[in-house]
């Protein structure tokens, strides 16, 4: 069951608070990394609302998050729509998909969710791919940033859009943690524990199951939008399968089912391939090696192990002085 | 013969060309999982591998029946480093860690092909032996591709008479049906499952090898046929020979006459079956347990 | 290994040379925008190669930093890695792009900051078409430059009925409807045309049966790097060479690659915008220095790459200084180099070169040559509705 202790909180507001002073001080390519990290950390916790919380397992993020784009971008260059309406669509389009996926995959589990999800992803990375008039592997050019001169902010600045992008981050994530908190995501987790127990007590789990995956889609969708203001292209690769691998390589190595794990593994990821693509172009290796490590590791990813041992250290302060205490007696 | 004969014999041994290099593929990861119950996403870089070996060997030794021999082996060898350092470990790990180390290796092993052969696409000749074309109900076909169908049917009856009439294959099924009851009849079932994954490793090096004179080499190629490779196992079921030998077939044909009559939606074609399969029937269509 | 070994030197001279800003006077500043990964790095390195050797051969590496970013094949990284160049790195002018989709994502970026980009290989046509821009100066080919002559050429050699293949993406479609308009211009009739999926075909024997059974007098097909070599190994095996000839894209045999073709690539007439034999004064001096410096003979990725350093010095040396100058001054370049006359084209942008239609033959030592077959001079593109001319 989630919950929001100190500890997470604390990590979270120096995570951010980090971010936002390497954004204002650095360089443009500083602000770039945010942008990045902060537009991934958004996919992994919204990967880590299913994964971690409901056993869902899913390697179609990545689509869910490119149909975002795409909606976004289609809408702007396709139909000339504004730009808020794209991103209403945007949006939409990712709570749809992952409804859908979340509804027909429900009832499998473990690996064949795994593949389940997977399939539906490429299903939709292979449709756009061979869509002629979305541009094919070409991508489309001409996706515009939201324009939100009006509350006096130029999107089209990096400082503000890496501000914008953390400020969208901090909301995702406290949308995130009061949907777990809730009766809903108690009973999501209960599912996580005991599938079986759950149906017993008379719960639906399958629409428990599609309507958590259809939220994590919405959050998949916000990363996506932004995605799509970001480069301002959208491309079909956003889409292919091996996105959705690398957002799960995220979630395990912050720690699986800790919320604010994931957004800290968006960051190790994206400073180590950055730091490793300095001194080699094979950084694939590096990055292999590390995930295998933190798997053997125990998987609990480098925020879940902190928590894991602070639990188990003050776990024995306490009963230490619980035996003392009996000594005293 | 009428030239719509020769079409559709032709485009029928293509079909099968494919569904044998399908199936030499898929049979060491169904197998691995029905009997470990693991999912080694790596098997694709074990066959990519295979056919980097076989071409070096093939090249310093001037023979392509040396490399056909000596390739599996060598990617044997790199499957037992795998089990005895990573696999063996995460037996009892649960699918995600399973999937996230293996993942991790296709990392590696993507970079190890690049920093030992170089990025640019090798080929390899067929041995002379199986050059040029031959004749065979009415139509001429290329000899190599006729050899891997051969490869393919041999591979295939040696696994079922294997696996239906023999003792290890008995020791197999049991073990594929319950490896705790297995264990309790007094099977080695450790050492079963290490027999076990240096065949299935075996198998992927030997569809490496006998892949490149088609396919070329590519440090991408596997992950290209993983895909693929995951939708005929998942098709037949997860763990079954029998499932295999099926997935692969579907697979093989659906990509060949869809590349016929439905060029185009074909591919989509494909994995909206898997999708159907994993929703309505996750067992596949031959589910491994009875 | 040797590949390894050059990337190496290059990391290293990249570092010294990036190290030393600001000792020297006036520096150009290079961003240099490649795959260093991904299923084009080899075609990357090779382009680099070329441009550090045009450099290197007038003696002026260290009139130039270069800054080096890795695009792999996603054309969002490559946005991201050239707005790093132009906002950070504040570099003069960006060259490379290999692929198409990532010079599609950058030509609004380098529009509107007014950086000039220096195109090394990329041949999307829309670039020095319909979105052509001011900034965007391509010294390597188009997609349709490459194949216009071909349908013509074909036609006069008397084949009548022509099958195509390639595969389903931009560049593939942009290469095949070029040829079929010129093709069916000149009075020929296509007899059936397929486009495989990209990157998801491996075995091409269903494709080829379908050619076969159309009963074409010849195939023309567009396929580059693995794709290529599969695809010319395979239709060699069904017995199609001697039946029915193929001809392609240039790419489809590649000096680059065209050893792992083997004895399949022999016979298959290609048009391309250079092949290593064209025996001219400046190439074979080229060829010569080239293999001295990097013992492999040069691809036509190595030359763009190389007339890539060409055209940067001598619009330095016509006083161009900084990216404006450097936008007006690179294409009035012309210069007679290792691929023949080269110049600029005013109405596009587009460089106007000769195509060279050549056929891969045995070199008698167990290796493999090219034979220019015919040359097609000062092949232009049409304006394709871009609008600098007016």
């Amino acid at each position: 069951m989630f919950r929001q202790t100190p500890i997470r909180t604390g990590a979270g507001i120096a995570l951010i608070a980090g971010l936002a002073i390497h954004a204002s001080r650095g360089g443009y390519f500083d602000r770039e990394i945010v942008i990045e990290i902060a537009i991934l950390a958004m996919l992994a916790i919204s990967l880590d609302i299913v994964a971690g919380f409901g056993r869902m397992i899913s390697l179609c993020h990545g689509a869910i998050f490119g149909l975002a784009a795409y909606g976004y971008g289609t809408a702007i260059v396709k139909f000339g729509l504004p730009p808020s309406t794209g991103l209403v669509i945007g949006i939409a389009l990712a709570i749809a998909f992952g409804a859908l996926v979340g509804a027909i995959c429900a009832g499998t589990v473990g690996i064949f969710y795994i593949m389940a999800t997977l399939a539906f992803g490429q299903i939709a990375y292979v449709l756009i791919f061979e869509s002629r008039w979305l541009g094919g592997d070409d991508g489309m050019t001409g996706v515009r940033r939201m324009d939100l001169s009006l509350i006096g902010l130029n999107m089209r600045d990096s400082l503000t859009f890496a501000l914008v992008c953390l400020a969208v981050l901090v909301l995702v994530y406290i949308a995130a943690a009061v949907v777990l908190r809730s009766s809903f995501g108690r009973t999501l987790s209960g599912i996580h524990a005991n599938e079986a127990r759950m149906r017993a007590v008379g719960i639906n789990t399958r629409m428990h199951k599609t309507a958590a995956f259809a939220f994590s889609a919405a959050l998949a969708g916000i990363a996506g939008v932004l995605k799509a203001q970001h480069t301002m292209f959208v491309s079909p690769e956003l889409l292919f399968w091996t996105l959705s691998g690398e957002v799960l390589i995220i979630v395990i190595l912050g720690g699986i089912g800790t919320l604010i794990g994931p957004a800290i593994g968006a960051t190790l990821l994206v400073l180590l391939k950055h730091e490793v693509s300095h001194y080699t172009v094979y950084w694939h290796v590096v990055v292999g090696a590390v995930l295998i490590l933190a798997v053997l590791a125990g998987g609990r990813g480098l925020f879940g192990e902190f928590e894991y041992r602070l639990a188990r250290w003050r776990a024995r302060r306490r009963a230490r002085r619980g035996t003392g205490g009996a000594a005293d007696a | 013969m009428s030239g719509s004969a020769v079409f559709w014999i032709t485009q029928l041994l293509n079909a099968l060309q494919y569904s044998m290099l399908l199936f030499l593929l898929s049979i060491g990861l169904t197998v691995i999982f029905g009997l470990l119950h693991f999912v080694n996403l790596a098997h694709g870089a074990l066959y990519a591998m295979g056919a980097y070996i076989g071409i070096s060997l093939a090249l310093r030794t001037g023979s392509y029946w040396v490399a056909l021999v000596l390739a599996p082996v060598a990617v044997t060898l790199i499957g037992v480093v795998l089990y005895l350092l990573l696999i063996r470990r995460l037996r009892h790990a649960g699918p995600l860690s399973q999937v996230l180390v293996t993942f991790g290796l296709i990392f590696v092993f993507l970079d190890v092909i690049r920093i030992l052969w170089g990025d640019i696409a090798l080929g390899m000749d067929p041995p002379a032996a199986l050059r040029g074309m031959t004749s065979i109900f009415g139509v001429r076909y290329p000899t190599y591709r006729l050899f891997i169908i051969g490869m393919g049917i041999l591979i295939m009856v040696v696994l079922l008479v294997t696996l239906a009439r023999s003792q290890i294959g008995a020791m197999i099924r049991a073990g594929v049906e319950n490896d705790q009851m297995a264990a309790c009849l007094g099977i080695n079932v450790e050492r079963l499952f290490f027999a076990v994954f240096c065949l299935g490793c075996a198998l992927a090096g030997l569809a490496g090898v006998v892949a490149v004179p088609v396919l070329s080499a590519t440090p991408g190629m596997g992950t290209d046929i993983l895909i693929p490779a995951l939708i005929v196992v998942v098709i037949g079921g997860l763990g079954s020979l029998h499932g295999a030998i099926l997935g692969s077939f579907i697979v093989g044909f659906m990509a060949t006459i869809g590349a016929v009559l439905l060029p185009g939606i074909n591919s989509v074609l494909i994995f909206a079956a898997l999708a159907a399969i994993l929703v309505f029937r996750p067992q596949g269509l031959i589910p491994a347990r009875g | 290994m040797q590949s390894i070994h050059g990337k190496v030197l290059a990391a290293v001279a990249a570092v010294t040379i990036v190290g030393g800003v600001g000792a020297a006077g006036a520096q150009t500043k290079v961003g240099v925008l490649l795959p260093y990964s991904g299923v084009f790095a080899a075609l990357g390195q090779e382009i680099d190669d070329g441009f550090v050797f045009a450099l290197e051969e007038a003696g002026r590496l260290d009139e130039f930093t270069l800054i080096r970013e890795d695009t792999e094949v996603r054309p969002p990284e490559g946005l991201a890695k050239a707005r790093k160049l132009v906002l950070q790195d504040e570099v003069d002018l960006i060259m490379g792009i290999v692929s198409s989709g990532v010079l599609a994502a950058l030509r609004d970026f380098v529009t509107d900051s007014e950086v000039p980009l220096l195109v090394a290989n990329a041949g999307e046509d829309s670039s020095t078409g319909e979105n052509c821009s001011p900034y965007v100066i391509r010294v390597s080919f188009s997609n349709s430059q490459v194949n216009r002559p071909m349908g013509q050429w074909l036609y006069d050699q008397g084949y009548r009925r022509v099958y195509t293949l390639a595969p389903d993406y931009a560049a593939g479609q942009q290469m095949i409807a070029t040829f079929r308009a010129g093709f069916e211009a000149a009075g020929g009739e296509i007899a059936g045309s397929e486009f495989t999926p990209f990157g998801r075909t491996q075995d091409y024997g269903p494709y080829i049966t379908n050619a076969r059974a159309a009963e074409p007098d010849a195939v023309f097909v567009f396929y580059a790097g693995s794709e290529a070599i599969a695809f010319v190994r395979q239709y060699d095996s069904f017995g199609m060479k001697e039946d029915i000839p193929l001809f392609g894209s240039g790419f489809l045999t590649s000096p680059l690659y065209v050893d792992a073709q083997g004895e399949a690539a022999i016979g298959v007439v290609a048009s391309l915008h250079y092949v290593p034999t064209i025996d001219t004064p400046e190439n074979n001096a080229f060829v010569e220095a080239f293999r001295a410096r990097f013992d492999r003979t040069p691809s036509e990725y190595a030359v763009q790459g190389y007339d890539a350093g060409q055209v940067l010095m001598r619009a330095l040396d016509a006083g161009a200084d900084d990216r404006a100058s450097l936008a007006r001054e690179m294409p009035r370049v012309s210069y007679t180099g290792p691929r023949g006359p080269l110049e600029i084209d005013p109405l596009t942008n587009n460089i106007i070169q000769n195509i060279y239609v050549y056929d891969t033959v045995s070199d008698g030592a167990g290796g493999l040559t090219q034979e220019v077959l015919d040359v097609i001079e000062r092949v232009q593109d049409e304006p394709m509705g871009c609008t600098l001319g007016q």
